[in-house]
């Protein structure tokens, strides 16, 4: 591949990733506001959320203030994010294997981090022993992450196969999107032992994406595994991998939504329950032009009226 | 060998039963309801049953919905299901759960750690059918199927596709009330995802599109609630007679003047009961009499249709009824001018009043709302009555309906209480947020038609039977009388069953009520127990 395609491919490939996650993180966004369907425990209940409390163990609720924590829920999130806490609680088996598989993809994002650094400090021109050590992280983070990866992906492969449990739910989806993230890990692994000196390879890689140098030279291993890489990037946002955005509202907006109505959402509300309804069950009585308001209190009306 | 059902499966074999129960596999409980050979066990189908009824998933029936007539009604079916599927997807029709739904459907990693989670599956000794996934991933692939775009193509390339026919949807409505709704699933799925919403998902559909929904919970549940007053038919001047004749009865009982207070406008307090309560468990109404007026508090119950009765099954299976129900209730404290509403003892009522419906209660129809749970530490603790700890001095254990803890997270103030005036307190395990549902959860605790019965006390109540015997497991016999504090009407009617089918009460001499009647019990100026052990 010459100089300039690398260009074109590698920051089409982000760009696309980011329009289409931007594109599906909105539409979770602009979804209408929802009925209440909170579950404790609620981490942000300040003095209560340990035990899975909630403002509505105060008598008149309505009276007293509602103290909220930020950092019980940050506490929560990091846990749950880097620790996998609720598969550790509640699926001690597949936790191990799932572990690995994550923390792969979380040091490669570290790895690439750091070569983003150090490839910033290449363009500045800093002499090479301060941003050695850049380089030596990044090398660390990669061989650990690639090996941790490909261990995670080849071992939950194994479990979808063999597994009876999880074995009448696998999809060929399931099977292809793990073995497209292994392919990632596994080219990895075998680029960064090919390679004499990995962490340089990218880091100058890199670099000569953010200066738009055409003369991209790379090895054949390394040049497999950016392909792969980027390939996957350009999937990710169309699958259900991107359950990383999804999870901040599975949690935020449904199971620690617990807000009561403000001003801002009764304006909401008047506009949903002025919507039509078209149900089709006789006791909806809906003619797609009726609104919920009209559905839901005619009989009243009906009533009052007689 | 281990049972292997297939999605697939659900499509297959029109007419035949999907599983059988095996009682054998059912998780054990210990002695003396060890004996399987010595309980009732399961009632068949009787053959004019299978004649008439679509009985084929389990060998349970608890929806009793007739066979068609022929196969254009099974086509109608079908299309009106397909149509629901699209509804239960637009903003128009289901704003109401569209976010959780759309969540829930695209991002289950399938992982199955949500099945460990459920009492069900366990209980039945882990039949994939009560996986609370397998109902899920069917209608999750129906929906990609049906309602997104190139989906039946995607469904061909993909394992798995599941043809719509008449015996999925048949099935697959049966198989909604095989749920309790408790959420301990969507409580351990580490993606936040909630195969309890996608169950009631499911009912709405039914409901809502269909016309499809048990006579218990619908035609005899909130029609005619709207309709008369109540599920339990009681008419308004049929419940103040039947109030009026309890009043007089537990005067002379209690030796104190027992009152209730009906309609009293510009009352602080309006306090919805469960009307239930008033035909089947009376104790827990008048207890809640005796406190209020010990305790000198503004307030009154309504007799206007339905405020005596605050049950709201919209909240198990339809949102239309839920939102009909909880405008009604909000129009009748408005109305009688009440600075806030009281909700009874009653686990649903709590989360269909005070969260579910919050934002379908808008203007001056949010009048504020709270749990009895600490409108009764509020009395407990005022220090306007005198209690004495030691006339509860008998083993006490907490049921946590799923509804007031794991859904609305009211946990301690009903502990404070029973730490306060039970000296033999005891928690079970686990409990609080991470309790187990008594097994009637989800409306199922008064559905009883055909054998559903069976399968309630057999299966979805089973862990929580053995948790209540766990818990009183340093005095397991007859000889020490013991109370399950459940202060839940649903719950108590699924502990009645559940009690009455293992003989619990002669065996080892657990009874069951509310909260109310335990504080009553310790009050000072009661001479004689409020709690008759005999009576129950």
């Amino acid at each position: 591949m010459s100089g300039i395609v690398w260009h074109i491919f590698t920051f089409g490939v982000i760009g696309i990733f980011l329009i289409v996650a931007t594109y599906r993180t909105l539409a979770i966004i602009r979804l209408p506001v929802h009925l209440r369907w909170e579950l404790a425990p609620i981490p942000h209940e300040k003095g209560k959320g340990r035990y899975g409390g909630s403002y509505l163990e105060e008598y008149e609720w309505w009276k007293k203030p509602q103290p909220r924590s930020c950092i019980a829920p940050l506490i929560y999130m990091v846990k749950e994010i880097f620790l996998l806490r609720g598969i550790w609680k509640h699926n001690r088996a597949l936790w191990p294997l799932t572990f690995a598989f994550h923390m792969g993809i979380y040091l490669t994002i570290g790895m690439l981090f750091f070569s983003v650094i150090s490839a910033i400090l290449i363009i500045a021109e800093v002499p090479l022993p301060v941003f050695n050590v850049f380089l030596v992280i990044a090398s660390v983070l990669a061989v650990a992450g690639y090996l941790l990866g490909s261990l995670g992906a080849i071992s939950l492969i194994l479990k979808r196969a063999l597994d009876s449990n999880l074995r009448p739910f696998n999809t060929i989806t399931k099977y292809f999107n793990l073995l497209f993230l292994g392919a990632v890990f596994i080219s990895g692994s075998y680029a960064w032992f090919h390679s004499g000196d990995f962490a340089s390879e990218m880091s100058l890689f890199i670099k000569r994406l953010i200066t738009l140098d055409a003369g991209v030279t790379l090895t054949f291993p390394l040049s497999l595994h950016i392909i792969i890489s980027l390939l996957f990037i350009l999937y990710l946002p169309w699958t259900d991998m991107i359950h990383f955005i999804a999870k901040y509202f599975t949690y935020h907006e449904i199971r620690w939504n617990d807000r009561p109505q403000d001003e801002k959402m009764q304006k909401e509300l008047r506009g949903l329950l002025a919507q039509p309804v078209s149900w089709s069950a006789t006791h909806v009585k809906a003619d797609g032009k009726k609104s919920w308001v009209d559905v839901t209190t005619e009989e009243m009306s009906d009533e009052k009226e007689s | 060998m281990k049972r292997s059902l297939k999605l697939t499966d659900i499509s297959k074999d029109v007419d035949t039963q999907l599983i059988e129960i095996d009682i054998d596999k059912l998780i054990p409980l210990p002695p003396p309801y060890d004996k399987v050979e010595e309980l009732p066990g399961f009632k068949q189908l009787t053959e004019d049953q299978r004649e008439r009824l679509v009985c084929n998933l389990d060998g349970v029936v608890s929806t009793a919905l007739p066979k068609p007539k022929n196969k254009e009604e099974e086509k109608k079916y079908i299309e009106q299901f397909v149509s629901g599927l699209k509804k239960l997807l637009s903003r128009e029709n289901n704003w109401t759960f569209l976010q959780p739904l759309l969540l829930s459907i695209d991002y289950c990693a399938q992982c199955q750690t949500c099945c460990d989670a459920c009492p069900i599956y366990l209980a039945s000794g882990k039949n994939d059918l009560y996986r609370p996934t397998y109902r899920s991933e069917i209608f999750r692939r129906l929906v990609n199927k049906y309602v997104k775009p190139g989906g039946k193509l995607r469904a061909k390339l993909n394992k798995g596709d599941i043809e719509l026919n008449w015996t999925t949807i048949t099935r697959l409505y049966e198989l909604s009330y095989r749920c309790n709704l408790c959420r301990r699933c969507a409580q351990s799925c580490p993606m936040g995802v909630d195969n309890g919403l996608i169950t009631r998902e499911l009912r709405k559909l039914f409901s809502q599109e269909l016309g499809w929904a048990p006579k218990e919970l619908h035609e005899k549940g909130t029609v005619l609630q709207l309709e008369v007053g109540s599920a339990t038919g009681l008419r308004p001047h049929v419940a103040k007679d039947n109030f009026e004749f309890l009043d007089e009865d537990f005067t002379e009982v209690t030796g104190i003047e027992v009152s209730t207070p009906w309609d009293k406008e510009g009352a602080d307090i309006l306090l919805i009961h469960s009307a239930g309560d008033i035909i089947s468990f009376p104790e827990n109404p008048i207890a809640f009499s005796i406190l209020c007026n010990a305790a000198q508090v503004s307030w009154t119950l309504s007799s206007e249709i339905p405020g005596y009765d605050g049950i709201n099954y919209g909240v198990f299976y339809d949102d239309v009824q839920l939102a009909k129900v909880a405008i009604r209730h909000a129009q009748i404290a408005k109305k009688l001018k009440v600075k806030k509403i009281v909700i009874g003892e009653c686990g649903h009522q709590h989360k269909a009043f005070m969260t579910v419906a919050d934002r379908v209660l808008t203007g001056d129809l949010n009048i504020p709302r709270e749990s009895v749970m600490t409108f009764l530490e509020n009395i407990v603790f005022s220090g306007k009555i005198k209690f004495d700890p030691s006339k509860n001095d008998f083993p006490v254990t907490l049921h946590d309906p799923c509804n007031i803890v794991r859904n609305l997270g009211i946990v301690e103030p009903q502990r404070r209480i029973l730490r306060y005036l039970c000296p033999q307190f005891r928690e079970m395990t686990p409990h609080g947020v991470d309790n187990y549902c008594c097994g009637g959860g989800g409306g199922l605790s008064v559905m009883s038609d055909v054998n559903f019965t069976d399968w309630k006390v057999n299966v979805s109540g089973r862990i929580k039977f053995k948790q209540v015997l766990e818990a009183f497991a340093d005095q397991p016999g007859p000889e020490v009388k013991k109370y399950l504090c459940a202060p839940c009407l649903n719950c108590k009617l699924q502990f009645r069953d559940l009690f009455a089918y293992y003989g619990a009460r002669e065996k080892s001499s657990i009874i069951f009520g509310g909260l109310a009647e335990l504080i009553v019990n310790a009050m000072v100026i009661l001479k004689k127990p409020f709690i008759t052990w005999g009576e129950y």
